[in-house]
């Protein structure tokens, strides 16, 4: 499994397809809106890209490399989703109550639509990174040490 | 700006445990203080919830501005108020605990253990407050992986311990989920209040009997109610020492909340499952409990194990106080619950500071205590003149005001199972302090450790906490009963 895939005719493809994947994964996150789809799905789509990129080139190259930086971001969807319920609350409405959402320069139509736009980011990224740190535990991580606490 | 106060109360130690992966790339040494600020903040905004719904009455908070039979409502009544406030007070005393120098260094591993921490004092929140079944589920579920993963963070018998918790866990909670969508199915709704309404109607549904049944014990596994409490022994002696306190005084108490919760407030405290009388199953499976819990708890030979046996016990005594079925036994069985979750964090602040200290894990060990501070030896006599039932501590009147409502119910099978209860606990107290205090076998020089400042104020708190809690028992209970107690009883 940690073998890096040497075949020219996987990695031209694999070129082909991580790009055209990723933007799925904005396709259904924007069209969430509308449709079926939204932030969960869309965070899917993106991971299998990224564990793509990863099965194909190995963790060592750059791309790979962008794939470990990645998992820093843990926290990072949850903060966007918190942050917005918590910008409603400032707005005086209720926790993820998007009428309030506090965004200068905005109507009410238009709050309601960037409340759930950012908190759709937010749940994509956090099930994207998810995603990823299952696979990386699970295939790559050695077992570690015995702790004392 | 009250009305929002409970859900700042849940956003609190939310917001800090997903930031503190961020933080603690660059700055590791902020988590300790971060943590306990916020934790302290949590503090002063549940007893400003606490003041607000005394003032205005009971919150209901619609996330998203949706109301309640379509959103997600949470319920901060009396008392969820009052859980909430000795929620965050324990959970302060206990971070203050876990920073103690006494401890190995957890190295990076800081970030994620307080994350882990910070995330389980706010589902324990999310638990207290929820306002319907599904959400009640879901933080229990928060919760207990949280829980997990602090029992196994020791490694080796620990991590065995922490899977068998999973594992057992893990199947409580599918059980008390099953049991939900049996009554979702049977009447479409899964807010409490709204299922409280519809519930007497369908009184003779045999979906409604089973979905109960199966949600008792979901939620029996997780407050660990004798029969099926297999996995609290072990988890609980070999979790790390620092996490031990928060995991035995919060979180099968919360479960226990959760489970009155339902049993008070959606079933009515005349429900009756398959011609039996729930409250007085609920009362028999305690006073098992009480009973088996004590037993157990005599032949242990390691200090943890004792005390995690104990707190068996001490689960079947409140829910004996609350099958009584009046308000009396109700509120003593609540002000009980306090006081088991003061004694039970204080009990383990011990037990994990004397490992520490002189390396004393079982009984034979405890004579390496003397000679040591004599105000380790006193934390140990109150703390156990409370789990005993000796005035004025908290233990005493705690079992009093059960009693009480025993006789008010002429429930004598209740009284002589607390009284049994109370003779056991006595004898297993009697076995540490004949260790402690009256063996002189062994005359060893005992070790002079300093005892760290953290550990000092832990266990003080703690012992200063279960005497107040006994000398202002009855304005405590009063207030109870003005509070908190379900409707229809």
């Amino acid at each position: 499994m940690k073998r890096i895939h040497d075949s020219l005719i996987v990695q031209t493809m694999s070129r082909l397809l991580i790009p055209l994947a990723q933007l799925f994964a904005l396709y259904v996150l924007f069209f969430g809106q509308y449709g079926p789809g939204g932030g969960f799905v869309a965070g899917v789509i993106w991971t299998t890209s990224m564990i793509l990129t990863f099965l194909v080139f190995g963790l060592k190259s750059p791309q790979g490399r962008l794939v470990e930086k990645v998992l820093h971001g843990d926290g990072v969807g949850l903060i966007i989703f918190v942050g917005v319920g918590g910008l409603c609350l400032i707005g005086g409405g209720e926790f993820l109550n998007y009428a309030n959402l506090e965004i200068p320069g905005l109507d009410a139509p238009a709050r309601r639509y960037m409340g759930i736009l950012l908190g759709q980011i937010g749940v994509a990224v956090d099930v994207a990174v998810t995603g990823i740190s299952i696979v990386l535990s699970l295939a790559y991580h050695d077992i570690e040490q015995e702790y004392h606490v | 700006m009250t009305r929002h106060l409970p859900a700042i109360i849940f956003l609190l130690p939310l917001s800090l445990a997903i930031c503190l992966p961020l933080i603690g790339i660059k700055h590791r040494e902020w988590c300790r203080p971060m943590a306990f600020a916020v934790i302290a903040g949590m503090v002063l905004v549940s007893i400003a919830n606490l003041v607000g719904v005394l003032q205005t009455g009971t919150i209901h908070y619609a996330f998203g501005g949706w109301a309640a039979p379509i959103g997600i409502e949470w319920v901060a009544d009396g008392l969820a108020s009052v859980m909430i406030v000795a929620l965050s007070l324990l959970a302060l005393i206990c971070v203050i605990f876990i920073s103690s120098v006494l401890f190995p260094n957890l190295g990076s591993r800081i970030v994620p253990f307080y994350t882990l921490v910070l995330l389980l004092v706010g589902s324990l929140v999310g638990m207290i407050f929820a306002g319907d079944l599904f959400n009640l589920f879901v933080f229990l579920e928060v919760s207990a992986l949280c829980a997990y993963a602090l029992v196994g963070l020791a490694g080796g018998k620990a991590l065995v311990a922490g899977f068998r918790y999973l594992i057992l866990g893990t199947f409580g909670a599918s059980l008390y989920l099953l049991g939900v969508g049996y009554l979702y199915a049977e009447t479409g709704t899964l807010n409490m209040a709204d299922l409280a309404e519809r519930i007497p109607l369908l009184v003779t549904s045999k979906a409604i009997a089973v979905g109960v049944l199966f949600m008792f014990i979901g939620l029996g596994i997780k407050m660990a109610l004798v029969p099926l409490h297999g996995w609290l022994p072990d988890a609980y002696t070999y979790a790390p020492d620092r996490v031990t306190p928060l995991l035995a005084s919060l979180v099968t108490k919360v479960a226990l909340y959760g489970w009155i919760r339902i049993m008070f407030w959606v079933l009515g405290a005349q429900a009756v499952i398959y011609q039996i009388p729930i409250l007085f199953l609920v009362g028999v499976l305690g006073a098992m409990a009480a009973l088996i819990g004590a037993f157990l708890a005599l032949s242990q030979k390691e200090i943890k194990r004792m005390f995690a046996y104990g707190g068996l016990s001490h689960i079947g005594l409140i829910l004996v106080g609350m099958s009584l079925g009046n308000q009396t036994g109700f509120a003593g069985g609540v002000f009980y619950l306090l006081n088991d979750a003061v004694m039970q964090a204080g009990l383990f602040f011990w037990a994990g500071a004397i490992i520490h200290l002189y390396g004393v894990r079982t009984i034979e060990d405890l004579v390496r205590l003397r000679g040591g501070p004599g105000w380790m030896s006193a934390a140990l006599v109150v703390m156990a003149m409370s789990m005993i039932g000796i005035p004025p501590t908290g233990g005493f009147f705690g079992k009093w005001y059960i009693i009480l409502g025993a006789v008010e119910a002429q429930n004598y099978l209740a009284i002589a199972a607390v009284l049994i209860a109370t003779l056991l606990t006595l004898a297993y107290f009697l076995k540490l302090f004949e260790r402690v205090f009256r063996d002189r076998s062994a005359q060893q020089p005992p070790l002079m450790r300093e005892v760290p400042l953290a550990v000092r104020i832990s266990l003080g708190a703690t012992s200063v906490a279960i005497i107040v809690l006994g000398l202002m028992s009855d304005h405590i209970v009063n207030f109870l009963l003005k509070t908190a107690v379900p409707p229809g009883l």
